[in-house]
């Protein structure tokens, strides 16, 4: 939204720039009167009744007199976004299953699907066939098209055009999925990693808000991390996202892991890590891993000393990723936000002894995800809302 | 594995000289969807109103939590925490969603029907399931389409927190948009750790949904397979014959008499 043009600002790009701020925040924070839109985008109220005006003309917001008052004096009228005004396609794809919903104006998923790809070995093509053939009824059943598409990949992204350069979990190499998807769909098409994005919603609209220095560690099959610093999405070398945190070697000689290593974390802390630690088949089925954990939890105390070796496995990566990001809150997303609520708090005690950067934040906080196996998807969600509200 | 949540043993069951369940053994394991497949007439829907406590049974076991148990009755089996949908019979026309989600449970306060609370759990049921397809709890499910009053029906299932969901034909009404939100939702259920069994004709719902599939031939179990090791041409030969190469019942010309 920031330009860094060397000519002077007329005043249409002012209001466009003030108009997509506007959005962004009704999209983020949800319905806000007036009076507290002014106060916090520091604009006077009649520049504020402009620009909600011309909102309401595209119908992208509705005014209403609050429910409830607040103070002396007339109300100022609440403004609510329109999901419907501007709808976006968001793609997760996982290793084991595939998911898609059109989401509107503030986040809200107004429809969805999803499918198994099977064995984990889904063809690049089969999972773009599935897609093309599910969007369709889709789309038809909400009877609103979406503008622009998210993409959420566990791999490694090319964010210019969406090309996956490696999904290893997927067993995908050099697929060009971002390509294919805006040539049949005629959308632009944005991409991101999966643990990037989950960051992102977890930022936006779950476990993370309000809180500007943030890790988001997932685990679904794979171990990812995203990483929120001062509010935006951490970005390395040639715009790659910064956090496969999964593959940081934290046992030497430990057990191979599929990218070529051996005892990266992702080997002691991921799925097939938990289901040992859970004693329960390695193949067993996400649901599966979910009800363990909830019986253990309300097991008690005894029977979550099974866990033990995994959340020492867990605390010492956490202790070295706190070390090096230094953020205030990391967020335990998709399986991980399963994990009951006394081995998370252990964890969080054990980084808060072990890690100095910890220590120096008064305890960097650890919480479970707010949106669960849901953050992937909306945040695939908020890539997209990224253009199309910027560019309203 | 994982101990499963029900488990049947050796179910028998007759309609006077029709033996409609032979020896039939099921396992339903939280966080899988097991898919009962069958031809018309195998007991599949029998089955599952044996589970649900709408039909006794003649003989054999019916494990929940691994303890045995007798269900009677419907109610009894809501109360173990066994939610059944079924194709269309489910909701009540003339009634609204938070009446039918509450419907023969509903909440009481000094005497009073407690609308606030009962509405603000259904609400909340519907959004943890991501559900904003409906406007409003208070629409009556006449105005609803299939679709939505199916979803209104599962979600009955998370809101009493049920432990086990058998879902009897839940899409056969249904259109192609309509079958993949249903599909979706049930697959959500299971990842939240549920028991979930359902009873379809479509093989392609089944390979999506599914993690094992039981199929029942002329009242016996065929097979209980997990579904990634069996083919489509397997099932279909499984459920068509009871037998498919080394899968299935061994001699099904004599389990057909």
């Amino acid at each position: 939204m920031t330009t860094t043009s060397t000519s002077g600002t007329r005043p249409d790009d002012v209001r466009r720039h003030n108009r997509a701020a506007l959005l962004r925040r009704l999209h983020v924070d949800g319905p806000s009167t007036r009076a507290s839109l002014a106060t916090a985008l520091g604009l006077n109220r009649s520049t504020i009744k402009a620009l909600v005006d011309g909102l309401a003309e595209d119908g992208v917001v509705e005014e209403r007199v609050p429910a409830q008052r607040s103070g002396a004096g007339r109300p100022s009228l609440l403004v609510l976004p329109q999901p419907q005004a501007a709808v976006v396609l968001a793609i997760d794809i996982r290793v084991e299953r595939a998911a898609m919903a059109l989401v509107g104006i503030g986040g809200q998923i107004l429809g969805r699907d999803s499918w198994r790809v099977r064995g984990g070995h889904g063809e690049p093509t089969e999972v773009f066939t599935k897609i093309m053939d599910y969007v369709g009824p889709l789309v038809a059943e909400q009877e609103v098209g979406p503008v622009a598409i998210g993409v959420s990949v566990p791999g490694v992204v090319r964010h210019s055009d969406g090309y996956v350069h490696e999904a290893p979990n997927l067993h995908w190499t050099d697929v060009p999925l971002g390509g294919w998807l805006s040539h049949a769909l005629k959308l632009p098409v944005h991409m991101g990693n999966d643990a990037e994005l989950g960051a992102l919603a977890e930022h936006l609209r779950g476990a993370a808000r309000r809180h500007d220095d943030v890790v988001y560690i997932s685990a679904d099959v794979g171990v990812g991390g995203g990483v929120i610093s001062n509010g935006l999405s951490m970005r390395g070398a040639g715009g790659h996202h910064i956090g496969e945190v999964g593959h940081m070697v934290v046992k030497p000689g430990g057990r191979p892991c599929y990218c070529g290593s051996r005892g990266c974390w992702e080997t002691e802390i991921g799925e097939r890590a938990l289901c040992r630690a859970l004693g329960i088949d390695e193949d067993s089925p996400v649901g599966a891993i979910v009800a363990e954990l909830r019986a253990l939890g309300e097991a008690g105390d005894e029977a979550l000393a099974r866990l033990d070796e995994f959340v020492e496995w867990l605390a010492l990566g956490l202790g070295n990723v706190v070390n090096l990001l230094c953020p205030q809150l990391v967020v335990l997303g998709d399986l991980f936000s399963a994990l009951p609520a006394p081995v998370v708090g252990k964890v969080e005690q054990i980084v808060r002894e072990r890690s100095l950067v910890s220590r120096a934040l008064g305890g960097t906080r650890v919480c479970t995800s707010a949106l669960g196996t849901d953050a992937k998807l909306l945040g695939a969600a908020e890539l997209a809302f990224e253009t199309v509200l910027s560019d309203w | 594995m994982n101990e499963p949540i029900l488990e049947l043993r050796g179910v028998n069951k007759s309609f006077g000289p029709v033996h409609v369940l032979h020896d039939v053994d099921l396992t339903v394991r939280p966080g899988e969807v097991t898919a009962l497949v069958g031809d018309n007439g195998a007991g599949k829907s029998t089955l599952v109103k044996a589970i649900a406590g709408i039909h006794g049974t003649d003989s054999g076991e019916v494990l929940f939590n691994g303890k045995p148990v007798h269900i009677h009755n419907p109610r009894e089996a809501a109360a173990l925490g066994i939610e059944v949908v079924y194709q269309d019979l489910a909701l009540a026309d003339n009634l609204d969603i938070v009446q039918n989600m509450f419907l023969g449970r509903e909440r009481v306060k000094n005497g009073l029907l407690d609308e606030a609370s009962m509405e603000l759990d259904a609400r909340k049921t519907l959004a943890s399931l991501s559900v904003r397809t409906v406007k409003s709890v208070r629409t009556p499910v006449s105005s609803l389409s299939g679709g939505q009053r199916q979803t209104v029906a599962i979600a009955k299932a998370v809101l009493w927190n049920s432990k086990v969901v058998l879902l009897d034909e839940p899409t056969a009404a249904l259109g192609v948009a309509q079958t993949r939100q249903v599909l979706d939702l049930v697959r959500r259920l299971a990842e939240q750790g549920l028991g979930v069994v359902l009873i379809s004709h479509n093989m392609n719902d089944v390979f999506e949904v599914a993690d094992r599939i039981a199929v029942l031939y002329l009242g016996r179990l065929a097979a209980d397979v997990a579904t990634k090791d069996v083919t489509n041409n397997q099932v279909v030969e499984l459920i068509t014959a009871g037998r498919s190469g080394e899968l299935g019942l061994a001699r099904p010309e004599v389990a057909a008499v």
